[in-house]
């Protein structure tokens, strides 16, 4: 299933480092694929994506797709935040399990003013296109 | 093998020292310590030429002096035929300075030995410190772009607590309230004015439900606790406090598991309590007070839980009710805990020892736990998913 994409509409506060490993994660994001390893003994299915299986430590792994859509298990409003990310206050982040079981910690990306949030919430994963970086974000579904 | 006890504790009133750049007087941290570890050398009765082991919480790297460890022992004209070292291990930093300081005795290494910490920050912005907290909770490229902070995971805890056993903020909030009036009879506590609920809830929010009362204020702060064998104790003919048992447990879990699992159940604390618990072959139920590192309220609710002190669920009732305030069923934080006897991080562990050795020593005033002899600590990393518990027995 493909990730759909937006804009970020500025540069982020705090890009992600890209190595020669993960660039293919943070390039498919960009071209809409949601993707992370699995194990190819044990088939666990690591996020965020790793070169050796955390759980097995079998050395081989491959690049599979993740389901783009989860619910929020958690999460908050940071009101008081670092530096870099004061223009951005307050922002809602949150933990989010897909529905395959994996789960990841994301910023929830609003689709209206005072965008109420939940536990349980359904929420659709999304990636936010920046020059210096992309955003992986939950909005609500 | 050699069983090893706390004789004697020094510690500075937890507050705002550290200066900016513009003061003419600069405070530096070595100053400040030096007199502490003299004043808790003098606690313990214990003669300085028999001390052969210097333990030492790394300082924050706002600390101008490096290698901080050596140069104290030059400082201080420390020869030690044991270990001299700074430890770091993000909030347990200052506990597993205690915990090395004991290792050294049980290894028959030193007859005493000297755990401290210094941590001082309060001249750095929030803002600026967090733009490097931030780089010390989950993943550096996964999580912190999205702006997460130390709190902002504790936030989600309380969220999903609330979420799964429909407690109110209000109930969570009690414990700032309770702890609050257990600090205002502790001289070491940053915060000593009595709160109101409705206070804490009128706050401005930090990190939702929670706070600007639920969150650990800023401070700086230094402890020293001295620990010595127990046949060096006894010969010295005083009360002292028994390190009756320890445990450590760490989840293989930073933050947040890749699948789906329980955030809330604490679970590092709930292994190393079930493991401390059967080691010493006593129970929850035995202890007379607990000291718990809790940077917000929730994080004591949880803790309380996961080491069986309350049934899961019923951390924020009970805390309501009265039975974890002095004079209650089970007493925790009678020092005020982080949000009101304050949080220098790097040092709270060593002060969650002393409030424990004043405690079991009976020199705790107007918080004294009457007839208080076991008394649990726990330093733990909350979704940093480490736990390291102590139970420390009174003998008089």
């Amino acid at each position: 299933m493909t990730i759909s994409r937006f804009a970020l509409g500025q540069p982020m506060a705090y890009p992600p480092r890209i190595t020669a490993f993960t660039r293919p994660f943070w390039d498919g994001l960009r071209n809409g694929i949601f993707q992370s390893t699995q194990c190819e003994a044990c088939h666990h299915i690591s996020f965020p994506p790793k070169p050796i299986c955390p759980h097995c430590w079998h050395e081989k792994t491959r690049w599979v797709a993740l389901p783009v859509t989860g619910e929020i298990y958690s999460w908050t409003i940071i009101h008081a935040g670092p530096a870099a990310f004061s223009a951005e206050l307050p922002y809602a982040v949150g933990v989010i399990d897909l529905d395959n079981d994996v789960r990841l910690a994301c910023r929830l990306h609003p689709t209206a003013p005072n965008q109420k949030w939940a536990c349980g919430m359904a929420v659709t994963m999304q990636a936010g296109l920046a020059d210096n970086g992309v955003m992986l974000v939950a909005t609500p579904r | 093998m050699p069983r090893a006890a706390i004789i004697g504790t020094g510690a500075l009133p937890v507050g705002k020292y550290q200066t900016g750049p513009e003061a003419a007087d600069q405070v530096v941290e070595h100053e400040l310590l030096a007199t502490l570890v003299a004043q808790a050398l003098a606690d313990s009765g214990a003669d300085k030429k028999d001390i052969a082991a210097l333990i030492m919480a790394q300082p924050r790297p706002y600390t101008r002096q490096q290698y901080f460890s050596t140069f104290m022992a030059a400082y201080l004209q420390l020869p030690c035929d044991a270990m001299v070292m700074e430890v770091l291990g993000n909030g347990l930093t200052a506990a597993l300075a205690f915990d090395k300081a004991v290792d050294e005795i049980l290894l028959g290494r030193a007859q005493v030995a000297l755990a401290m910490g210094i941590n001082m920050e309060t001249a750095i912005s929030a803002r600026d410190h967090m733009m490097e907290s931030m780089r010390k909770t989950g993943d550096v490229d996964f999580h912190t772009p999205a702006g997460f902070t130390p709190i902002s995971w504790y936030a989600m805890d309380a969220m999903r607590y609330m979420h799964e056993y429909g407690v109110s903020r209000a109930e969570l909030a009690s414990v700032a309230v309770k702890n609050r009036r257990h600090a205002s009879e502790n001289p070491l506590a940053q915060f000593r004015k009595p709160i109101t609920l409705e206070e804490v809830l009128a706050q401005r929010p930090i990190v939702e439900p929670l706070g600007l009362y639920e969150v650990p204020p800023r401070g700086d702060g230094a402890a020293c606790v001295v620990v010595a064998s127990e046949d060096y104790a006894k010969a010295l003919g005083k009360p002292y406090i028994l390190v009756r048992n320890r445990s450590f447990h760490h989840e293989g879990v930073h933050q947040i598991a890749d699948k789906r699992s329980d955030m809330i159940g604490l679970n590092a604390a709930h292994k190393a309590a079930a493991q401390i618990y059967q080691n010493s072959g006593l129970s929850a139920a035995d202890m007379d007070l607990a000291e718990l590192y809790a940077p917000c309220t929730i994080v004591e609710v949880l803790a309380s839980e996961a080491t069986g002190l309350c049934p899961d669920g019923q951390g924020a009732h009970q805390a309501v009710a009265g039975e974890t305030s002095l004079g209650g069923r089970i007493p925790i934080a009678t020092s005020g805990g982080l949000t009101s006897r304050g949080h220098p991080s790097y040092a709270t562990p060593l002060y969650n020892v002393v409030e424990l050795a004043d405690q079991l020593r009976h020199r705790a005033g107007a918080r004294q736990v009457r007839n208080a002899r076991l008394g649990l600590m726990m330093n733990e990393l909350g979704n940093y998913n480490a736990a390291m518990l102590h139970i420390l027995e009174a003998v008089q």
